[in-house]
């Protein structure tokens, strides 16, 4: 397998994220921060495609691993959902990697993040990472996944069991379950976990969060001023860079420039006529697309309980490895991982009056069924507040399971249902 | 046989069989589990009736639960839905779970906000059998138990969980005895015969099931029943319950000598050990993190090993898996499990089903080209 091979599909990510940033750069109306943004998924894949050169680990993990101790010891992450995405959004191929997966013997019952990043190792398409970490966070295919990663790739592998509810002995756990994690680290690497750097990188996370919540206040503004699908970048900032000074940069550039979009009263689209709330990602295919009917309906995410809706709690960069436990909840996706209670549902609601939301779009991944099965829940609970909600079955990577024109269909029937209300 | 047509007939009056209303006409209370890893001795301990919660035992309309728990879910956790919405499990004073998968967890949540069953426990269960991992195990055990007592209002003593404890100990004993059975070259019961019994397990109270099956083990090891086929199968993978998917394989020529399912070997595979040294509360949290594990344990390997073990024990020429689809744990398993199986010269049968289904058709055909290639090795 030539090194050509190996790589291509992160080259490819990193050519378009430079190629979108010189555009964007060129442009008249030039965002700042669309160009940290691409720049920072630019430098994330450099990064990852550098590492050995650079004498670095690759230390790839699933959805909501503590990266920040990974960002301690100058190992270099790389998230496996994540990069299945971007390389669907970037490069537009996934049926050559969704196969490979399938040849593996992983079903189609599996979701694709998880079949198309397997594939990817198989193939060679992506860097073969050093160390494979994962956990039960949020779902069964990221606790069951590590393993054949780690017989694909012959990579040493730790598995991250967290507990399901946050009694205080499930905390001790979680961070007892960390600390034999950076032994694994420091073992693997023959690195000493660097304390001071881990405790910078936590009080980062208090000013990254802190960003994200200031962001989320301002897009409370009638018209919101944030693009419709920007709450992708958002989660995206997070999952990749947290605590990282290119994400601050980042939505830092973001929060100064929707503050000066609110003040001047402008909105993300043209006619702000739908405040809706999502649910789970979009097919990473349609994005162009959707950003287009966004602008034609004028229909704008103006919240996202689950995945931008960050709870309440500050971390305390004296108490690192209990503060990066203590991280896991208050991420909004905890909401979905532990039991589906008030706390839970209660976001849904808070949002719903927050945000002044008017209609909800749940996209309903096929191969993920633990976030599917609150459909009818979300949709009863919404129905209460007088919010309808859409269901969109689509894939966030496979395009094979819808098309543009059927999401236009029902998108369309939804705004003209939610226009007559 | 007589003692074995009596667990056919408790099966019959699934969901609320005749020993269950006779618990609950006498004042007694009901809870139903959702996953091995719930302790039933607790339940047993305070005097009410665990039973397991399962779905149909047969392909049925699930159309009211594909809207409660989507298309996506399991059909096992929507074949038990589909019975709650329904009605049938409204005789139950209390559901308990565990954070075991995300079929079991969602449809522990989906239940609790939509079925009106009084009483709900969700225990968080670990991943790994580490110390740490018992002692956390244990703490979530002695929580359930406090609110157990609180609900029921029955202090549950220590005399009363050994008590529970030695009599599921007896039903685990007796259960393996039955098995023992199926090493013969010609079993004395069949492998769907065998499911019948252990179904009514979770239906009825250990007391009577203990008696009967006592009973049944000696009327097989006295008697001149002979079952015999083509190759010995052993069966592994997601839940099942449906003794005809059993029979459709049986009758494909396949004699299923033994299993790994969370409905037979993984529900009675190893006793609680009692230890003086220790509460017995420790001891039962102990044996139900470390029995014979789900798919959804790590390392993996402990249950490959298991299963490996077993198809040793029992001499299989094959493994049928099936697997219930969209059971991702099962479905994540199953290219390491084929791999460590061929490892040891043991070929692998993947099946993807629904829960409930009989098997007939193209289950029916996968299976006999798989039992001529077996005979075909044995040549
Ligand atoms: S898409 Fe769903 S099932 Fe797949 S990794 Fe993400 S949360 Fe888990
Ligand atoms: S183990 Fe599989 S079949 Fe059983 S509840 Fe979980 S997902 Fe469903």
């Amino acid at each position: 397998m030539t090194i050509e091979r190996m790589n291509n599909k992160i080259d490819s990510i990193i050519r378009a994220c430079r190629l979108i940033r010189k555009m964007n750069q060129s442009g008249p109306n030039a965002r700042k921060s669309d160009i940290l943004y691409y720049n920072m998924l630019e430098g994330y894949y450099k990064r990852l495609l550098s590492a050995h050169d650079n004498n670095n680990l690759i230390a790839a993990h699933t959805d909501f691993f503590p990266v920040e101790l990974l960002y301690a010891m100058d190992i270099v992450p790389m998230h496996t959902e994540v990069t299945t995405w971007m390389i669907v959004l970037f490069t537009g191929e996934i049926e050559n990697i969704l196969a490979s997966g399938s040849e593996l013997g992983l079903v189609s019952e599996i979701c694709t993040p998880h079949r198309g990043i397997a594939g990817a190792y198989a193939n060679g398409v992506v860097p073969r990472p050093d160390m494979m970490l994962w956990s039960n966070l949020v779902c069964d295919n990221t606790a069951k996944s590590g393993e054949l990663i780690v017989e694909i790739t012959g990579s040493k592998g730790y598995f991250l069991d967290y507990p399901f509810k946050s009694s205080a002995s499930e905390m001790d756990y979680l961070v007892a379950e960390l600390g034999d994690l950076v032994g694994f680290l420091e073992r693997q690497s023959g690195r000493k976990m660097d304390w001071d750097r881990l405790s910078h990188i936590v009080g980062q996370m208090n000013v990254q969060i802190e960003l994200m919540r200031q962001i989320n206040e301002l897009r409370k503004a009638v018209p919101t001023p944030f693009s419709p699908l920007g709450f992708l970048q958002l989660i995206t900032a997070d999952y990749l860079c947290p605590g990282q000074p290119e994400a601050i940069a980042y939505l830092e550039t973001l929060r100064d420039e929707l503050s000066q979009m609110v003040e001047a009263g402008e909105g993300a689209v043209s006619n702000e006529r739908f405040r809706l709330m999502s649910f789970w990602l979009p097919p990473m295919h349609m994005m162009g697309f959707l950003d287009r009917i966004a602008e034609e309906f004028g229909a704008v995410s103006v919240t996202e309980p689950f995945f931008t809706f960050w709870g309440e709690g500050e971390l305390d960069p004296g108490k690192p490895l209990e503060s990066v436990a203590r991280k896991s909840y208050i991420i909004p996706a905890m909401r979905m991982f532990g039991p589906m209670d008030e706390r839970a549902i209660g976001s849904i609601v808070d949002c719903v009056e927050q945000y002044r939301v008017n209609g909800a779009v749940y996209y309903a991944n096929i191969g993920c069924r633990h976030t599917c099965a609150t459909i009818k829940l979300f949709k009863d609970v919404l129905a209460d507040v007088d919010v309808p909600m859409l269901t969109i079955d689509c894939d966030v990577v496979d395009p094979t399971v819808t098309s543009e024109d059927e999401v236009r269909g029902k998108l369309e029937q939804f705004f003209e249902m939610l226009e007559d209300r | 046989m007589n003692s074995l047509d009596r667990f056919r007939k408790v099966n019959e009056s699934f969901p609320m069989t005749d020993q269950i209303l006779e618990h609950k006409s006498r004042g007694g209370k009901v809870f139903g589990w959702l996953c091995t890893y719930v302790p039933e001795e607790i339940i047993h301990a305070a005097g009410a009736l665990p039973i397991r919660i399962i779905g149909y035992s047969h392909e049925a309309n699930l159309d009211d639960a594909d809207a409660h728990l989507y298309i996506n879910n399991c059909t096992f956790s929507r074949s038990c839905l589909q019975l709650g919405l329904e009605g049938e499990y409204d005789f139950l004073d209390g559901v308990v779970g565990g954070s075991t998968c995300d079929g079991a967890r969602r449809l522990f949540d989906i239940w609790r906000q939509y079925i009106g069953t009084p009483f709900h426990h969700v225990l968080t269960v670990p991943r790994k059998y580490t110390e740490r991992a018992q002692r956390l195990y244990y703490d979530e055990i002695v929580a359930f138990k406090k609110h157990f007592e609180e609900y029921t209002g029955v202090d549950i003593s220590d005399e009363a969980l050994h008590q529970s404890t030695i009599l599921f100990n007896e039903s685990r004993s007796l259960l393996r005895r039955l098995y023992e059975l199926r090493k013969r070259d010609k079993p004395p019961i069949s492998g769907a015969e065998t499911m019948e019994v252990l179904n009514a397990a979770y239906r009825m109270p250990k007391e009577i099931f203990n008696e009967w099956l006592g009973e049944l083990i000696g009327d097989l090891e006295s008697s001149d029943r002979a079952c015999s086929g083509r190759a010995r199968v052993m069966l592994v993978g997601s839940v099942l319950t449906n003794p005809e998917f059993v029979k459709s394989i049986e009758d494909q020529g396949a004699l299923v000598v033994t299993d790994e399912l969370c409905t037979s070997t993984r529900y009675w595979g190893d006793p609680v050990i009692i230890d003086n040294d220790r509460p017995v509360l420790e001891s039962i949290s102990r044996r139900y993190l470390n029995n014979f594990p789900c798919a959804r344990m790590y390392p993996s390997d402990e249950r490959f090993n298991r299963i490996i073990d077993f198809a040793k024990d029992y001499r299989v020429d094959g493994v049928i898996s099936q697997i219930v689809r969209y059971c991702v744990p099962y479905a994540h398993d199953l290219p390491l499990l084929t791999d460590r199986l061929n490892g040891q010269g043991i070929p692998t049968l993947g099946l993807d089903v629904e829960y409930g289904t009989s098997g007939s058709g193209q289950v029916a055909t996968r299976v006999q080209a798989f039992i001529e290639m077996l005979e075909a090795r044995d040549k």
